[in-house]
Parts: structure tokens; C-alpha cells; sequence
């Protein structure tokens, strides 16, 4: 309760930082209440093609598309598949990959040999370069881009993992329950993890901006979810076609990304300063 | 010594990781549903030619008997041939590399030329409105998605004001190829007009990629200038007199260099991931578009072979970088 | 800007008068001609690929015996001087005209030969239109001016198939073969034609080049200032193809753009847009063999669930004809009174509520990078969505697509796409599309019906004209009756050139890229 506040009266004196958690906030609203908030709810699935393409106005804020559909409307639903894919796709490779990397990190075999080199090929290459075989050899869906930045992003969370363990069993107290006669599950559930919790929430939250934009990254290349679904990477995809002229087309949904993968930078960029201060001058994951 | 020791161990690794990353690959793209056979026969193909193709391309044989064959190839030099144009990948791709090379070196170059003063200015001027100015651009620089930066840039400068080429690598032909960097290649023949024209169609897609990683450079330059600052030895220096400028240009900016070439690993990562969709948009004929282009005839000959090169690529970056940053900063070499 | 266009003329002059040497002191400069091409050459083989897309470098390169010409199309002999059909239609003899490849030497009739057993033999490109109908090695030359095919069956689209027949010089490709490969490594970026034009420069890459051929049989009086120079290069992208043209770096392009972009074109002063129908219909395949569209009543629902005129008339601006049978509007055979369905949902509501047995939730399948397929899904889904039937849509790649197609049980319940013209016959679209033979293969849509496949077999063979269009006139009307596919639309070629280009032929074949009838103003 007392870190928590601690933590809160920190954010709120970051002003950077209270920006991104704002427009974190802000996102995760827009999600739940799109149907509230949207003016057009039912064009996520309902089309007008005789009002296609019109430049933004009080009935459009950010005008219309190639189906008549209203753009701004259909940034709000689709800020609901954003958070979907990035949640689960964050939440499935740490699920993975702290567990490989706890097991990596505290067993001295052939056994965490092998699991940390599988790691570092997948760490080998560019995430999105792998994330787009994957995506492109089992189909555009949304599942499967959950399932390929899932594959590709697990080794990043095991690598993390693992250093932070090798390094959590050098220290004293550690040792000292080892020798105890702690077990290993032990160790690492109440030892070792609560170590290195702050530096992997610090990771995820800006994980979560990177996962977003990859996610995009692939809707653009037409990996995403197909039409006619409101996920932002397709919408631009959709509009290039429409330039010059349809200019709000493929700008709203760009700004939508822009705003949320800023909002978890900023907010993740405050939370490092305050919980983590030693990787303050390492890569920003 | 040991420097050197760990270097060869690194070069040793890349063997296998190499057959790993081969590996993944091959496995990735084996459990394709696409038939790109079908695909290539024509769609009025028949069942025969369809049949006689996947001979041809060996794709008849057990999973295991194509996976060794690729794996002799590939040691060999051979990629095999693109399910789609026939052409051996090899060819393809070295014929394309110089173009994705050309892009990156240039925008790797912008972002440390523009990136390394920002950053040291705004260290030096910690607080002021130019150091607020300058966190937001690196803050937004990480955000911004590239492919839309990209057509930003082109529906701005190519569509509505007209001053740059919307997409391509040059006009017409280019120079002849030489080097493949066409920068080098024209310059080196004196032939200023295609230079110009090169140079031209280079502004937007360099500009857009170097964003990030100008973003990146400028922050850890940030950093890195700042911790700088704030050791003894600049104390120390201030107060024997030497003038603030020297000191921070002689002393701190190298400190702060090592700072940067260090996350030049990260940096070409993010160009190499940021190249394929940018390349995509303004249709320069890369290893990015390549890939993009295999991926929508499902040719995964291809998308292996791009993965390779592209694995190849970063994990030599990554091993020149280490090499560089030990001979900056002996201190690690210890 | 200026001095940088000026320049670039300059040099493009300045290689025209190298390339040609002596040839440009006898013929009047033409200049050169540019067209933007949406898909890459990547390989020149005219054996090895079929497609629309890069039909020019068959067409300018190369010759065959037979060439469509204009539009509606009509087939003439070509390098062929006249061709014999014997009575029974299996033997047809072709005498050659006096012709050279480019490197000048005579077109034989053994390079015929050597033409249709290689295409047999690589068993790519146009092989299908072959197979089954001309072995291997029947084709016959008695003398260096005749050639004779002897068919393995009847068929009444023999003919039409012939201009695929590109001819390539013999003895230049045998000697680049490498492996028995049939030079199909060093004719993917080479040239052994003896088409209008001669290639210069090639790069998979970029595109190509090629040189008017001084001396091509047909002779150049025909066309006033013919062009020295042709140039396509690949543009993928539509905005640079558009703005290129009008600021007249290009001075052609497909015909096929948005209508949205044909509209900004027609606002430039560089830019003349003709106007042609050609024969590419869009529609969706039924699945008719699984369940519930075996039902005709659900397959009735579905056309009647289409919004036809909100597709046609708002997404595409009108830009498109109304087709509502399977063969194009402007192809013989197309029964001219056919008024098709229209968006319905009352009617749909009542064919739907005559479905026997459960009606679970439909796939839509659309080809990925083809926004009209998403489109059309999308608007299909909509007017579903309305009369209670749950759908989803699934868009993939065409290779995917393609493979999926040829499956029984992979086959999407429904797919929308375009059909494209091969060869100018009604075959071309009703014998494959719906023909019992072509199930799995050419017909993905598993339909069968006795009626219609006895029609379209008789009119297969048939050499008798008048029972061949009635033929077809009686299927269209029964396929649509039995609502067989969703058919939509016919596509209008919009040709934006520029201005400054004048005799322009299109053909829904060659599209308005045979360049050779062109001059530059």
C-alpha cells in the first residue's frame, strides 16, 4: 500500500509520465466503451456506399471510407482488437518465457544450454522479419498474429529472465536459502522472481507499445485480420489507394497508433526512472 | 587476447545459429497452406503440369530429404529457385542487398550526423526548451509506426508539394552496376545527373527510417553526455581551468560515443525490421520489398532465403559492433 | 525540374540514335514510349507465363501464327500467311510468311514445331490449353513454310488458342541450353523473337527495353512516325503509375485503376483516358456441391442478398457494366436479354426460408491485396447479415487461394474473383468455369449439370457457328437460373495515355499494349 502510493505521488510528479499513463487510460476506455462513444457503431459491420470517401465533418469526424463507413467510429472498435492482440500476445510469450528463463537460469546443464541458444537464434533476427513467416504461412487472422509475435517474443522475455537469474543467485541472501535447503521451485518463485519483477514490468509496459506497432506492422502487410475488420494497420494499408485525395483516410487510424505506442513509451519511460533505475541507460526493449 | 578469443567464439556460433535460425525457417514455412505450385502452373493448370512442377521443384520428397537438400545448397551458395520467378534466390537476393545496404548506411548516417549534436545540445542544456523539444521527438520517433511516416512524407513532399519523387530508386535505369550502390556507382563515373537523381529518390525513404534510430542516437548521446558531465574528471578539468567547450567536446563526447555505438546493434535491428515495410511503400527494390513481394505469391523459397540473408546480416552487424565498441573503450576489453 | 526533364530527353535521344544506328536514318524519328506496368517482368519465357499482367512482352517480342486484334476481338493469321482446317477439324495447316528473328534469320516452320513441343514439354504458361488436344511431336513440318497440327480430338477452340503459340527462334535457344533446361534459364531474360520489337536491356528488377525491328514482316508503312523505343518498367504502386503519367514521365499505364484515379487523370491536361468494355467479369464460385449451397434456394438467396448496384455504382462509380450471366456482355453467345438478380432481401428472405435442412455460418472467401474481393465480401456479408445468415470472411493470398480452389473440401463456400480472358471464345469462361470434366481443375465449383454440360461439350466440338452461340445462349440462361455463381460485374478498360500517343488497338487480349500500331506526336 505504501510503495503504492509512493509509486503514484512519483508518476504524477513525471509529467511525461502522467501523459502516458493518461493516454493509456484513454485507450482502454475507448476500447470498453466504444459503442458509447462511437457515432456511427453499427458501420464496424454496416456499409453506405453512396457516402463513400467524404472529407471529415460534423456528422464524420474523420470522414469515411472506401465502404461508405465512418473512420472515426471504426478506430474506436478497432482499438479494441489493438489491446486484444498486444495484451495476449505480451501475456502468452512471458508465460513462455520466464519460465524458460527461470529453468535456463538456475539449472547449469545441457538442458538450459539448449534453451538459451534456441533463444538467441530466434534473437538472431529482427522480430517482425520472423513474425511475418509465421504470419504469412498460417493465414491473416487475428489469432495468428497473436500466435506469430507470441513465437517471436517469448526468447526476448527468456533472455531477460535468465541474466536476471544468474545474477539474483550471486546475491547473499539467495545463497543463503540455497543452502537452506530451498527448494529450486522455491527459489525462484520467492526469491528470484520478486527480484526481478520491477525490471520486467518496466519491459512489458514498453513491450506493449512495441508489440502494437509490429502488430500493425503486419495488418499493413495484410497478415492482420481481413476486411472488413477496423484494425488500424489494414485501415492505412486500405487507403493508399484513395491518396491524395481521401487524405483523413489513412491519417486517423495512423495517429491512433502514434498516440497509444507514445502513451505505454512515456508511461514505461516513467516507470524505469522510479523502479529500475539501473537499466536507465540500457535499450529500451 | 581474450579479446580476440571472444571474437572467434562469436564467429564459431555463427554456424549454428545460422543452421538454427535455417531450421525455424524451413520448419515455418513447411507447414504452409498455400500451394504455390498451384501458382505458379497458372490457374488453368491441370492436374499433369502441376504434378511434373512439384518433381521439378522437389517438392514430391519427404519433409526430411528437402530439409538436408536445402541445408547442402544453402552451404553451397544455393537458395534453391523462386517458386515464382524461376530465378535462382542467390541471384535475386545479392542483387538486391546493395539497394537495402545503400538505404541503411545512408539513413545510419543521417541519424548520427543530425542525432549526436541534438543530443549533446540538449544534454548541455539540460531543461531548456530545446531539451523538452528534443525528448519529445526521440519519444515520438519509437511511436511512430514507419510505414505511416512513410506515406506521411510521401502525400506531403510527393503528392501535394511535388518536390521529391514519390517512390523508386532512380529515374530510368541507373548507372551501371559496379558496387550496386548506386550513390557510389554514378559518382564514381562521373555521371552527376544520375547521382542527383539517386540522391533525390533517397531523401524520403532514408529520412523515414533514420527517424528511429535519430531518436535512438540522440538519447543515449543524451545519456550518455550527461553521465559524462557529471563525473569527477570533468569536475576536475573545470576546475584546472580547461574551457567548458573543450572538455565537453574533447572528453565527453567520446565517453558519449561508446554510449551510442553500443546501441548501433539495437539501432540496425530496428532499420533492418523498419526497411521491409518502407521499402514496401516507396517501392525500392530491396531486400525488403523482395520479401514482401514473396510473401504475397507465398513463395517460400524466398521468405527463407530473406530470413537467412537477414540473419546473416544483423548478427555480423552485431559482431562488427562489439569489435568496434572493444577497440573504443578498452576499459571492456579488460 | 525543367532542366532536369530536358536533360533526361537528351539522353534518351541520344541512346535512341546509338541503339538504332543506321536504322533511324531511313525511318523518321518516332520517339520512345514508357508505360507503367502494375506487375514485374520476371521472366520473359513467352512459354513460361499466361498472364494479362505482362502480356507485352509476348505480344512486342514475339509473334504467333494467329493475333487478336480489336475489340470486340477478332482472329487473324499473323505470321501465318493463310490456314487450312480439314474437313473433320483435326488436321489445321498453316503456310508461314517470309519473316526473320531478330537475328535475322528466316522463321521456319521447324521453329513452330520446336514452339508447341517445347510448350508441351514445359508444361507451363499456356500448356493447358494444349493438353489433351495436341501430343507431343504431331505437329508436323513438311516444308520450311508449312506447318501442320493434327489434333488428338476436335475442338472447336483450337484456333482461338493458336496466338499463344508465341514463336521462338530454334537454334538460338538450343544452343543456350543449360541442362536440358529447354533455355528456360537464358530465355527468361533473353530475346528469340521476331516480334515488332527487339529487346536492349532487361532487369527483373526494373523491367525492359526494346528496339523498333526494321525488319519485322509486317512491314512499317502502316504506321506513320512508329516508335524507335519502347520502355516497361514495373510501378507497383498506382499513385506513382498516376502521377508519372501526368506529369509525363509515363506515357501509358493499365487500364484497370480505380476509378478514382481515373477521374484525378482526366483532370490532367497530358492525359487522354479511353474507354473500352473488355472481357474480365467479376463473380463469386459457389461451392454447389456442399451443403446448404447444393440447395438452390440458398444459392438463389445468396444472389439475391448482393448489392449489386451499391458495388457497381457507388464502390466502383459506375466504372464497370453489369454482367449477370457468366460469359461477358460483349462476347458472342451472351444472350443479350438476360436481366440477372438484384439486391432483394424480401426475395432472398423467401428462398432462404425454402432451405432444407440447417444453414451454419458461411465463408467468404476474398483474394488478400485485391480491395475489390474485400469489398465485395464485405457487401455480400452486410446484405446477409440481414436476412440471418452468420458469415466470415477469410482473405488470403491467390497462391493460397489457387491451391484452396482445386480442393473438394478446402474450396471456400464462396470466392470472389475475376475471370480473365485467354483466348476470345466462350470456352474461354462457360466450358471451364462450368463443364463436368473441368471439376477440380477449371470448374471450382464443383457444379454439374447434365443440361449444361451436354450444351457446353456439343458446342466444344462443334464447327458449326450457329449451334455453337445458341448452345451458349441456353447455358448462361440456365446457370444463372440456377443461380450457379454470384455474377456481378463486366470490366470497362479505362487506357490512360498520353496525349501525345496516337493509334492506340486495344483488344481485351493484348489490352492496349501491342505497341507497334503507336506513334508519338
Amino acid at each position: 500500500m505504501e510503495t503504492a502510493r509512493f509509486l503514484l505521488r512519483k508518476l504524477a510528479a513525471d509529467r511525461t509520465a502522467a501523459l502516458g499513463a493518461l493516454l493509456i487510460l484513454l485507450l482502454i476506455v475507448v476500447a470498453i466503451a466504444a459503442p458509447i462513444l462511437s457515432t456511427h457503431p453499427q458501420d464496424v459491420s454496416e456499409f453506405n456506399p453512396p457516402g463513400r470517401l467524404q472529407p471529415p465533418s460534423v456528422e464524420h469526424f474523420f470522414g469515411t471510407d472506401r465502404m461508405g463507413s465512418d473512420v472515426y467510429s471504426r478506430i474506436l472498435f478497432g482499438a479494441r482488437i489493438t489491446i486484444a492482440i498486444a495484451v495476449i500476445a505480451i501475456g502468452v510469450s512471458v508465460l513462455i518465457g520466464i519460465p524458460v528463463g527461470l529453468v535456463a537460469g538456475y539449472y547449469r546443464n545441457w538442458v538450459s544450454d539448449a534453451l538459451m541458444r534456441i533463444s538467441d537464434i530466434f534473437l538472431a533476427v529482427p522480430q517482425i522479419v520472423l513474425a511475418i513467416a509465421i504470419a504469412q504461412t498460417l493465414g491473416p487472422s487475428i489469432e495468428n498474429v497473436i500466435l506469430a509475435l507470441s513465437a517471436t517474443y517469448w526468447p526476448f522475455w527468456a533472455r531477460l529472465v535468465y541474466a536476471e537469474t544468474r545474477s539474483a543467485l550471486n546475491e547473499t541472501y539467495v545463497e543463503a536459502s540455497i543452502a537452506l535447503g530451498a527448494s529450486p521451485g522455491r527459489v525462484m518463485l520467492f526469491h528470484v522472481l520478486p527480484n526481478i519483477s520491477s525490471s520486467l514490468i518496466v519491459r512489458t509496459t514498453i513491450g506493449m507499445g512495441g508489440t502494437i506497432l509490429t502488430a500493425a506492422t503486419l495488418g499493413f502487410l495484410g497478415l492482420g485480420p481481413p476486411a472488413p475488420s477496423p484494425e488500424w494497420g489494414r485501415t492505412i494499408a486500405e487507403s493508399r489507394e484513395f491518396l491524395p485525395e481521401a487524405w483523413w483516410y489513412a491519417t486517423a487510424p495512423g495517429l491512433a497508433i502514434f498516440l497509444v505506442v507514445m502513451g505505454f513509451n512515456l508511461f514505461g519511460d516513467g516507470l524505469r526512472d522510479i523502479l529500475d533505475p539501473r537499466t536507465r541507460r540500457s535499450s529500451d526493449g | 587476447m581474450r579479446e580476440l578469443v571472444l571474437t572467434l567464439n562469436r564467429l564459431l556460433w555463427l554456424v549454428p545459429t545460422l543452421l538454427g535460425l535455417l531450421a525455424i525457417t524451413f520448419t515455418i514455412s513447411h507447414i504452409i497452406p498455400a500451394d504455390p505450385i498451384a501458382f505458379i502452373a497458372g490457374d488453368n493448370a491441370s492436374a499433369e503440369q502441376i504434378a511434373a512442377l512439384k518433381a521439378k521443384f522437389g517438392v514430391d520428397k519427404p519433409i526430411p530429404v528437402q530439409l538436408w537438400n536445402y541445408v547442402i545448397g544453402v552451404a553451397q551458395g544455393d537458395f534453391g529457385v523462386s517458386l515464382y520467378t524461376q530465378r535462382p534466390i542467390a541471384d535475386d537476393l545479392v542483387s538486391r542487398l546493395p539497394a537495402t545496404l545503400e538505404l541503411a548506411f545512408v539513413s545510419i548516417l543521417l541519424s548520427a550526423v543530425i542525432g549526436i549534436p541534438l543530443g549533446v545540445l540538449a544534454a548541455i542544456d539540460r531543461n531548456s526548451w530545446l531539451d523538452h523539444v528534443l525528448r519529445v521527438f526521440t519519444v515520438s520517433g519509437l511511436a511512430i509506426a514507419a510505414f505511416w511516416l512513410a506515406i506521411l512524407f510521401q502525400l506531403l513532399f510527393a503528392m501535394e508539394l511535388g518536390i521529391t519523387p514519390l517512390q523508386g530508386r532512380v529515374d530510368g535505369w541507373g548507372p551501371e552496376p559496379v558496387t550496386g550502390f548506386f550513390l557510389i556507382d554514378s559518382a564514381w563515373t562521373g555521371d552527376w545527373e544520375t547521382f542527383r537523381s539517386v540522391a533525390h529518390h533517397m531523401i524520403l525513404p532514408a529520412v523515414t527510417l533514420s527517424f528511429p534510430a535519430m531518436a535512438t542516437v540522440m538519447r543515449f548521446t543524451r545519456a550518455g553526455v550527461l553521465d559524462a558531465i557529471n563525473s569527477n574528471y570533468v569536475d576536475y578539468q573545470n576546475a584546472m581551468g580547461v574551457p567548458r567547450r573543450v572538455v565537453v567536446w574533447r572528453y565527453v563526447l567520446r565517453n558519449a560515443l561508446i554510449g551510442t555505438v553500443t546501441q548501433l546493434g539495437l539501432i540496425f535491428g530496428n532499420l533492418i525490421a523498419n526497411a521491409v515495410v518502407v521499402e514496401a511503400v516507396f517501392d525500392w527494390p530491396g531486400l525488403g520489398l523482395y520479401a514482401v513481394n514473396s510473401i504475397l505469391q507465398s513463395d517460400y523459397n524466398a521468405i527463407m532465403g530473406f530470413t537467412l540473408v537477414m540473419g546473416a546480416v544483423f548478427i555480423i552487424a552485431n559482431l562488427l559492433v562489439d569489435i568496434s565498441h572493444g577497440l573504443i573503450d578498452p576499459r571492456e576489453a579488460g | 525540374m525543367l532542366i532536369r526533364h530536358a536533360s533526361r530527353l537528351c539522353r534518351i535521344a541520344a541512346v535512341a540514335t546509338i541503339a538504332l544506328g543506321a536504322a533511324t536514318t531511313t525511318a523518321t524519328a518516332g520517339g520512345k514510349f514508357v508505360f507503367a506496368n502494375s506487375s514485374a517482368y520476371d521472366t520473359l519465357d513467352p512459354h513460361a507465363i499466361f498472364d494479362v499482367g505482362r502480356v507485352a512482352s509476348r505480344i512486342n517480342l514475339y509473334d504467333g501464327l494467329m493475333r487478336w486484334f480489336d475489340n470486340p476481338p477478332h482472329l487473324e493469321p499473323w505470321l501465318a500467311e493463310k490456314v487450312d482446317i480439314s474437313k473433320d477439324g483435326l488436321t489445321y495447316t498453316f503456310t508461314l510468311r517470309d519473316a526473320k528473328f531478330h537475328d535475322g534469320s528466316p522463321v521456319e516452320a521447324s521453329d513452330v514445331v520446336y514452339s508447341i513441343d517445347r510448350i508441351l514439354e514445359m508444361k507451363k504458361g499456356a500448356y493447358s490449353l494444349f493438353e489433351g488436344t495436341v501430343a507431343p511431336g504431331s505437329t508436323k513440318a513438311p516444308d520450311a513454310k508449312t506447318v501442320v497440327f493434327t489434333l488428338s480430338k476436335p475442338s472447336a477452340i483450337f484456333l482461338a488458342t493458336v496466338p499463344e503459340i508465341h514463336v521462338v527462334n530454334a537454334e538460338l535457344v538450343k544452343a543456350n541450353e543449360a541442362d536440358g533446361d529447354l533455355g528456360t534459364a537464358w530465355l527468361s531474360k533473353n530475346d528469340a523473337g521476331s516480334g515488332s520489337f527487339q529487346l536492349k536491356r532487361y532487369d527483373p528488377a526494373i523491367g525492359w527495353q526494346a528496339a523498333r525491328f526494321e525488319d519485322h514482316f509486317f512491314g512499317w508503312d502502316m504506321v506513320d512516325n512508329p516508335l524507335d523505343e519502347i520502355e516497361f518498367r514495373t510501378v507497383v504502386e498506382i499513385n506513382s503509375r498516376v502521377l508519372g503519367l501526368m506529369n509525363g514521365d509515363f506515357h501509358g499505364t493499365d487500364g484497370y485503376l480505380p476509378q478514382d484515379q481515373v477521374k484525378r487523370l482526366r483532370t490532367s491536361d497530358h492525359v487522354v483516358v479511353q474507354e473500352e468494355e473488355s472481357m474480365r467479369i467479376f463473380y463469386s464460385i459457389i461451392h454447389n456441391a456442399r451443403p446448404p449451397m447444393n440447395d438452390i434456394n440458398f444459392r438463389k438467396a445468396l444472389s439475391y442478398a448482393f448489392d449489386y448496384d451499391g458495388f457497381i455504382d457507388n464502390i466502383l462509380s459506375g466504372s464497370v457494366a453489369r454482367n449477370p450471366v457468366p460469359l461477358p456482355n460483349n462476347m458472342w453467345g451472351s444472350p443479350m436479354d438476360a436481366n440477372g438478380y438484384t439486391l432483394d432481401l424480401e426475395k432472398a428472405k423467401e428462398h432462404l426460408a425454402m432451405v432444407e435442412g440447417d444453414v451454419r455460418e458461411i465463408t467468404l472467401g476474398a483474394l488478400a491485396g485485391y480491395g475489390q474481393t474485400e469489398q465485395a465480401a464485405a457487401l455480400l456479408q452486410n446484405g446477409l447479415n440481414k436476412i440471418g445468415v452468420k458469415t466470415k470472411i477469410v482473405a488470403e493470398t491467390w497462391p493460397v487461394a489457387s491451391g484452396k480452389m482445386r480442393d473438394e473440401e478446402q474450396m471456400y463456400d464462396l470466392l470472389f474473383l475475376w475471370k480473365s480472358t485467354y483466348y476470345a471464345d466462350p470456352n474461354n469462361w462457360l466450358g471451364e468455369m462450368y463443364a463436368c470434366e473441368q471439376i477440380g481443375a477449371r470448374n471450382n465449383s464443383w457444379y454439374c449439370n447434365e443440361e449444361v454440360d451436354k450444351l457446353l461439350s456439343e458446342a466444344r466440338v462443334s464447327t458449326d457457328q450457329d449451334l455453337r452461340k445458341a448452345n451458349y445462349e441456353k447455358a448462361n440462361r440456365l446457370l444463372m437460373e440456377d443461380a450457379a455463381g454470384i455474377f456481378v460485374y463486366n470490366t470497362k478498360w479505362f487506357g490512360p495515355f498520353n496525349k501525345n500517343a496516337k493509334g492506340i488497338r486495344f483488344s481485351p487480349i493484348g489490352n492496349g499494349q501491342e505497341m507497334r500500331w503507336v506513334s508519338m506526336e
